[in-house]
């Protein structure tokens, strides 16, 4: 037997595959409970100056975390090379916006408008657009996200290039209030909802639709060969991306209360790719912990942050070219079975 | 929407989209070059000449030079466009082949897939454009008045001024040079060999990384001169000035036929009439939603452009 | 009469302005093992690119058990029952050998995203068949010690068999089979025939591509032969030993000749 090096993830795997379901409930209970009680920590080596620790825990941590999640099932999981993710937060965040004032709906029955708005967008966009090889969706895709800010700004409807302001925030649920001063509802609000979704992806990744993603990754041709609905797969990878950035965005607006254009530059949706791209394309667990870092550190080093999107940018390139799987790569723990003979 | 523009201000809307297009055309060709050879949408091109347009600036900030105050005499122009159209060519030029080195050689030796060489192009893209909006203080930086926008004659309702002159002119010639160089040199043939078939280049003793490094020099290059002559017509820049027109000439090269150096100069003279004809009735401030709808119904209908280029290769 | 799982009917396929099959006939009957065999750029692997709907003929038909799948998207033609190799191992590296399999098996489940999503029991029946049939095929092709390794991992054999696996994962009305035996040792080739022997034994027809003549004519029912294009002969291996025109193909006679 080949010595085993020594490896936190082999370690923690063995652990969790041998542990018993209430060992497993437990462990997740806990930090489950950590993370929800991560508002109240108050630690003078993780606060940040300028912004208060629990509003950087809602923006940008918990909200990049969700839409890394969400970009990952189409970067990471499926292989497509989404740049216009920022399209379907704005979606999100206008449906918020404009719904609110003009319907008397609140934000959580507009919040399935604003999920199908963007799921209506990936579809119209995607059903064109992934039938392109590679780089042509990718400049597609940078394209509408830019396309649909230079609309926004020109559409007066929707306020142009001042926006919409006064956009009220969620109504109390279960007496949470959703006030301007207190970030805290919103983060776990946003985190329970990250719960949701990272649930969904597991499910769906341990299963058919998991599959048939890896496999128009690792070979597209080959997938539908295989009888795999490539088109239909990568449609709903785009349409599954694009919900959980409006998801993001509704949240967002109902936050910060006042929209314009400007706040959804290609800038965003290249953030939230260095997230997937530093943390592990195709690894939930990466992509989180990406978003996490790349939005704490410009927090805690204040002079880093107007450099961030630099920094961001020299990050990919050297991501991609030391270490093109990210801190936490996907690689799947292999098992290896002595051949009984 | 008023159609009647259209013939009213036919020639003039004409004229302007070939001297817009003349533009285009410039970048378009490092677009279609480098797909040419590496097979990969250089993302970061539209960066390449967002540094020419810097170039430029720099260069006359150096003379002290502020602005029109009387017509420059015709010698003291040329001289000077001279100086920083060459200069910002040449600067383009050498970024461009740095870009290539830093961004794309690594991957491209060890295999890597193409998924990484566009993450690792757009990482490039960003960083150029965040480096320069820093050192540019995200503001317009403005170029002086070199040339005289007074119409020299009028053609029906085109006013035709020096500067547009130039700009149709110049890139005629340098259309020549280029045609001259890819059908007449070792180093065109070089191009044109990678561009067919890597491999066999391989085999017969083509120093395929020498020749990828020359055309990301040739494009930049162009894309160079193409922002001497933006600025001349323009007299403006940002950081960010590369990203409308880069989306501009990849959808010249693409209606082109990208891979094609042909198509990309019709594609490009295409795009610029039509984005002036349809801007003109639309209003200008739609004129990048209708380049992107060409684009994407181009993609879609007819992906090989219009002298298709056979991209769409086998791959099993 | 036998019945035809697979008709090739007067196909000519262009590329550019080359001919690469011209008026080409093939058939696969029901349990039997058909080769196709002829020299390089004979036009073979284009077959297997007409057939699963990689390319679209210039005329002709494909008839898979009586029905024309032309025109059809490729993954639907798979799923009407054509499965197959490829010439350079094409795995999905990243995926586990099971998974790898598991991949062609799903595509015959009719249960789809949403349901996985939700957990239905139709769902989750489907999860179990795939993986019921993923782990039997690669227990049929001695593989089931290596279920949890990555494709890209395994040694070369094993990958051009897990390849086989996959192909056979879909229940395949006629295998295609390009060139199995491509980099294996004598030892190895004998083995590779006894199994597709097993699979034609288990009721698949199988249709073959290989340059080991030893193999082909061994296992082969039925051989054609392609050469430039054209189909040039056809019989039992013993009647195409003995062509004249299959031997000068071979020695390059023929077509200098022409």
């Amino acid at each position: 037997m080949k010595a085993k090096a020594f490896n936190l993830r082999d370690i923690f795997g063995d652990w969790w595959e041998s542990a018993t379901p209430i060992q497993r409930g437990i462990t997740r209970t806990v930090v489950i409970a950590t993370f929800y009680a991560l508002p109240f920590l108050n630690n003078p080596v993780i606060d940040t100056p300028e912004t208060s620790f629990k509003s950087v825990l809602f923006y940008p941590l918990v909200l990049f975390a969700l839409m890394a999640v969400g970009l990952n099932v189409v970067v990471g999981k499926s292989g497509i090379l989404d740049l216009g993710y920022v399209a379907f937060f704005a979606i999100g965040a206008y449906t918020h916006a404009v719904m609110s004032a003009r319907t008397s709906l609140n934000f959580w029955e507009i919040l399935p408008f604003a999920m199908g708005f963007a799921m209506l967008a990936g579809l119209i966009l995607g059903l064109p657009a992934l039938r392109l090889r590679g780089d042509y969706l990718a400049i597609i895709t940078l394209g509408f996200g830019e396309i649909i800010r230079i609309i926004a700004i020109n559409t007066e409807a929707i306020g142009g290039a001042a926006g919409i302001t006064d956009i009220p925030g969620p109504t109390p649920i279960f007496g949470f209030e959703f006030s301007v001063m207190d970030p805290r509802p919103y983060y776990w609000l946003t985190l329970t909802l990250l719960i949701l979704v990272i649930w969904g992806v597991l499910r769906l990744s341990h299963r058919k639709p998991g599959r048939a993603w890896e496999a128009i990754r690792e070979d597209e041709d080959v997938a539908e060969f295989m009888g795999v609905a490539t088109l239909k797969y990568k449609l709903w990878a785009f349409i599954i991306g694009g919900a959980v950035g409006g998801l993001a965005g509704a949240i967002y607006a109902s936050k910060i209360r006042s929209i314009q254009p400007e706040l959804f530059t290609l800038n965003l949706s290249i953030m939230i790719l260095a997230c997937v791209v530093f943390g592990g394309m195709g690894n939930i667990w990466g992509v989180i912990l990406g978003a996490v870092l790349l939005g704490y550190i410009p927090e805690k080093l204040r002079f880093l942050s107007d450099y961030r999107i630099i920094f961001f940018g020299l990050l990919m390139v050297v991501m991609m070219n030391i270490r093109p799987n990210g801190l936490m790569p996907r690689k799947k723990r292999e098992k290896f079975q002595e051949k009984i003979s | 929407m008023d159609f009647s523009i259209l013939v009213t201000d036919f020639w003039s809307l004409t004229i302007d989209g070939i001297v817009v297009g003349a533009i285009v055309a410039l970048v378009s060709l490092g677009y279609t070059l480098v797909y040419g050879v590496l097979r990969l949408i250089n993302f970061a091109h539209s960066e390449i000449f967002m540094i020419g347009t810097m170039t430029c600036y720099l260069v006359i900030q150096q003379f002290g030079f502020t602005g029109y105050e009387e017509p420059l005499p015709l010698w003291k122009f040329a001289s000077l466009f001279l100086l920083f159209g060459l200069t910002a060519a040449m600067v383009s030029g050498v970024a461009a082949v740095i870009l290539e080195i830093v961004a794309y050689r690594r991957l491209r030796v060890l295999g890597a897939s193409r998924l990484s060489s566009l993450i690792s192009a757009i990482g490039a893209s960003f960083f150029l454009v965040e480096v320069f909006q820093k050192l540019s203080g995200a503001k317009n930086l403005d170029f002086p008045r070199m040339i005289s926008k007074e119409p020299i004659f009028t053609f029906s309702s085109a006013y035709i001024s020096a500067d547009k002159i130039l700009v149709i002119v110049g890139a005629g010639i340098v259309f020549y040079i280029l045609n001259r160089i890819i059908n007449h040199t070792k180093l065109g043939l070089g191009i044109r060999a990678v561009s067919q078939d890597e491999k066999t280049s391989i085999l017969m003793g083509v120093n395929v990384n020498r020749i990828i490094s020359y055309t990301f020099l040739l494009g930049g290059a162009l894309a160079g001169v193409g922002s001497a002559f933006y600025m001349v017509f323009y007299e403006t820049t940002k950081a960010n000035v590369g990203f409308l027109i880069g989306i501009s000439a990849f959808t010249a090269a693409v209606l082109g036929g990208i891979g094609n150096v042909r198509g990309a100069l019709v594609g490009s003279f295409a795009l610029g009439l039509f984005q002036q004809y349809t801007s003109a009735v639309l209003g200008y401030n739609w004129k990048d939603v209708v380049t992107f709808v060409i684009l994407v119904f181009v993609l879609l209908v007819k992906p090989t452009g219009l002298f298709g280029e056979s991209l769409q290769k086998a791959r099993v | 009469m036998t019945k035809k799982l697979l008709e090739i009917q007067n196909l000519v396929v262009k590329f550019g302005g080359v001919t690469a099959l011209n008026e080409v006939n093939l058939h696969v009957n029901e349990g039997e093992i058909a080769a196709l065999i002829g020299p390089n750029g004979a036009g073979k692997t284009t077959v297997f690119n007409i057939v699963t709907g990689y390319y679209k003929p210039v005329s002709g038909d494909v008839l898979v058990d009586g029905n024309s799948v032309l025109g059809l998207r490729p993954y639907l033609i798979a799923r009407m029952g054509l499965g197959r190799t490829f010439q350079n191992i094409r795995l999905f590296g990243d995926m586990t050998a099971l998974e790898n399999v598991a991949t062609a098996a799903d595509a015959l489940n009719k249960s789809g995203l949403l349901s996985a999503l939700f957990g239905l029991g139709r769902s989750r029946r489907d999860e179990k068949r795939s993986m019921e049939t993923a782990q039997s095929l690669l227990e049929f092709i001695g593989l089931d010690h290596r279920a949890h390794q990555m494709a890209k991992n395994l040694p070369y054999g094993d990958q051009r068999r897990l390849e086989i696996a996959r192909a056979l994962a879909l229940n395949p009305k006629v295998l295609l089979l390009d060139e199995p035996a491509a980099g294996f040792n004598p030892q190895e080739k004998v083995e590779l025939g006894d199994l597709i022997l097993k699979i034609r034994d288990k009721g698949y027809a199988v249709l073959l591509i290989e340059h080991d003549m030893s193999l082909v004519m061994k296992i082969s029912d039925r051989i054609s032969v392609l050469d430039f294009g054209q189909k040039i002969a056809e019989g039992t291996p013993s009647e195409i030993q003995k062509n004249q025109r299959v031997i000068d193909a071979y020695l390059g006679v023929a077509e200098d000749a022409s």
